[in-house]
């Protein structure tokens, strides 16, 4: 695979990718580690609950995007890292047995003013369940090299 | 019980800790973001971070258990819709120890369901440096005390 740097990053390009399935294993794993808030834990508990049964902590709808980005985007490009998101939301439940996909935009993009070698792409980001829900959006910028630190940007 | 009224702006508070292991980083990093240097330490150590460094989303993961096991459990709050102005400030690298400090900066009565407010509560994760390695404005959304939900029995508890 040809490595794509920031020069190849286009303003508007729309990428989709990934399907996870999300099960009920590692939703309560994922939890008990880093959410154990009943409603991710305790099937009964979260029965009991205007959700009506177990959700995923958003913590882990957040992990599970950034598998399939890192996956099929950033694998293939000069990825730096991430600096900051600017906006999440958590738009819908995740449940057992939801399949996600992702859809990224390349909002803009911007050479680093202190360091010629990076620049930063902004992207927004869509998750989407089985039956075309966003379940979760965010918006942020991403590090990326540059083929060519010494260009004008 | 904590309900929306009871926050105060201004008021920060310190939760627990925790210390992370490179087992931990690079167990999180190989099922969440498998980049090279979240996951293999000889490529993150010829990186521009020089050395392994934790996934952005496992720090925040911490972050959240922390507020959990300090705050979560004792708050009449409903799932958060989400937050603003997330900055990985430092690396966070194996061996560190992560604490949390947090504290309200803004509340808002809900306009539509009088039985909920929302409130912005500042964020920030410290490594044992005093070094502020994550901030963040999480959205939190509480229950009031002083007006139940519609068709609920108002349970004081």
């Amino acid at each position: 695979m040809t490595t794509r740097y920031w020069e190849d990053f286009e303003v508007g390009e729309v990428r989709e990718y990934g399907a996870k399935t999300v099960t009920r294993e590692e939703v309560v794993a994922f939890a008990r580690q880093f959410d154990p808030q009943p409603f991710h834990i305790d099937e009964d508990a979260a029965k009991a609950t205007p959700l009506g049964g177990l959700i995923a902590s958003g913590w882990h709808t957040g992990s599970m995007f950034m598998r399939m980005f890192a996956d099929n985007l950033l694998a293939g490009s000069a990825s730096l890292g991430a600096p900051s998101i600017d906006r999440l939301r958590w738009t819908k439940p995740v449940r057992p047995d939801d399949k996600l996909s992702v859809r990224t935009t390349v909002l803009s993009k911007s050479a680093s003013k202190s360091r010629p070698e990076i620049g930063f792409v902004q992207n927004r980001h869509e998750v989407f369940n089985q039956d075309g829900d966003v379940v979760m959006w965010c918006e942020g910028p991403g590090m990326i090299r540059r083929r060519n630190p010494d260009a004008t940007a | 019980m904590i309900y929306f009224e009871d926050l105060e702006v201004g008021v920060v508070r310190e939760l627990g800790s925790k210390t992370i292991t490179k087992e931990e980083i690079l167990a999180f990093a190989k099922d969440y973001d498998p980049q090279p240097f979240h996951t293999d330490e000889a490529a993150a150590d010829r990186s521009i971070f020089g050395g392994l460094i934790a996934s952005g989303w496992h720090t925040a993961s911490i972050m959240m258990r922390l507020i959990v096991d300090g705050a979560v459990e004792r708050a009449a709050v409903l799932p958060s819709p989400g937050f603003d102005d997330l900055r990985w400030l430092k690396p966070v690298r194996p061996g560190d120890t992560l604490t949390v400090r947090g504290g309200c900066i803004e509340k808002t009565p809900s306009r539509s369901k009088p039985w909920l407010g929302s409130a912005r509560i500042r964020t920030e994760m410290l490594n044992q440096d005093g070094d502020v390695v994550m901030s963040v404005h999480n959205i939190a959304i509480y229950r009031r005390r002083d007006t139940a939900e519609p068709g609920e029995e108002k349970d004081d508890g």
